[in-house]
């Protein structure tokens, strides 16, 4: 299953949708989830997630089940515009706001203090973004954030380059 | 010197680790004779005075908690408000997380780094310490125990070199533990860091396992 979470003024994740189908995806295989109009707060950091309810958010908006597609898919597209070189504040709220699929625990692994995640399946992540990006360092900010969750990084792709994207999907 | 510091952390300020950082820095500011002003964004009411104090003032100090490896999505959000100014201002940082080894910061420090050009402002350094998770649930006279070294660096940055000077990059402490120690954490991981942990979930009324899986199973913490 691949989700992809467009955040973008343009909407461009239509287009990429579009050109999905247009390769022969199969549409019961993958999700857009346009964000425009919805209710998604950031993330405020009160560790309920971790410490009072555990596993779930004490936010109630419209994120909870962009959560939930979140955790059971295989890949994670985040489309997204740029400020600062970096993902928008919009896309970074969707990120931040992953931590009720992360526990309190730590451990070790692959020379990494981590933390245990709540759940045995971890989405691979990817950006494609509009504007002016800062390529090397949005491809290292997800390979350290999807090494976090113990994942791995789909790559990272300006928007004319989508297609290259694409072909990860298909 | 007058610093404007800006707390960046989107949790309310009575149980922010940040706000308690800010406040032993402050006192190595005061000993040394420079005046501040603190704010903080996670009210948003608050963000018209902050981007005022933003724009008269020459001297920012941002600091701010590690939110997945960058800087949390509230302050990106209003840093996108903040207007273009010169490089008579200068913008520094104090970045700090839970986990605790220098490494686990470097990417956030990397982006803050080059924003303060994207601000057309100058780059005062970044003072990056981790280990900080506990303040919140310590009491007061151990908050200040821990917030302790703080204070020092408040005294440092008010000699106007930022967090450029050695004593700065030393505060750090070390990029990655010895595997001694390591082994003894994961050790202190499984065990006590685990009751801990379940113990001050309880006192937040919390009755079931921290690694509760909600979605597969029936549980009383659930909605």
């Amino acid at each position: 299953m691949i989700l992809m979470i467009d955040t973008t003024r343009k909407h461009i994740g239509t287009q990429i949708a579009e050109e999905l189908l247009h390769n022969g995806k199969n549409p019961a295989e993958f999700e857009l989830i346009d964000t425009t109009g919805m209710n998604i707060s950031h993330c405020a950091g009160c560790n309920y997630c971790w410490l009072k309810t555990p596993g779930i958010c004490t936010i109630k908006d419209d994120y909870a089940p962009i959560l939930k597609k979140i955790n059971q898919a295989d890949q994670v597209w985040l489309i997204s515009d740029t400020h600062f070189g970096f993902v928008s504040y919009q896309t970074k709220n969707i990120v931040d706001r992953v931590m009720p699929l992360v526990t309190m625990h730590l451990k070790f692994k692959d020379g990494q203090m981590r933390h245990v995640m709540r759940y045995d399946h971890q989405p691979n992540i990817g950006i494609i973004y509009t504007g002016d990006g800062d390529q090397a360092y949005l491809e290292h900010w997800c390979q350290r954030t999807t090494l976090n969750l113990g994942s791995h990084s789909l790559g990272v792709f300006p928007s004319k380059y989508r297609k290259e994207a694409i072909s990860c999907m298909l | 010197m007058h610093v404007v510091i800006i707390n960046g952390s989107p949790r309310i300020q009575k149980y922010s680790n940040t706000e308690k950082i800010i406040a032993s820095f402050t006192d190595g500011l005061s000993e040394k004779g420079a005046s501040f002003e603190t704010h903080a964004i996670s009210n948003r009411k608050s963000w018209e005075t902050i981007q005022k104090a933003y724009i008269e003032n020459e001297e920012i100090l941002i600091a701010l908690p590690l939110y997945v490896e960058c800087v949390p999505g509230l302050l990106l959000e209003f840093l996108e408000t903040l207007p273009k100014k010169d490089e008579h201002t200068r913008i520094s940082f104090l970045l700090q997380s839970g986990f605790a080894e220098g490494c686990q910061l470097r990417c956030g420090e990397e982006f803050l780094a080059k924003l303060p050009g994207y601000l057309g402002v100058r780059y005062g350094g970044c003072l990056v310490k981790g280990n900080n998770f506990g303040i919140r649930i310590l009491d007061e006279e151990k908050q200040r125990q821990v917030t302790k070294p703080y204070q020092a660096m408040g005294r440092l940055f008010a000699d106007g070199d930022g967090f450029f000077r050695v004593e700065a990059k030393k505060f750090t402490g070390p990029e990655t533990f010895p595997l001694p120690l390591r082994l003894m954490m994961q050790f202190i991981f499984k065990t006590f860091a685990k009751k801990m942990f379940q113990k001050a979930a309880a006192s937040w009324g919390c009755t079931v396992p921290l690694d509760e899986k909600i979605w597969e199973t029936n549980s009383s913490c659930r909605e």
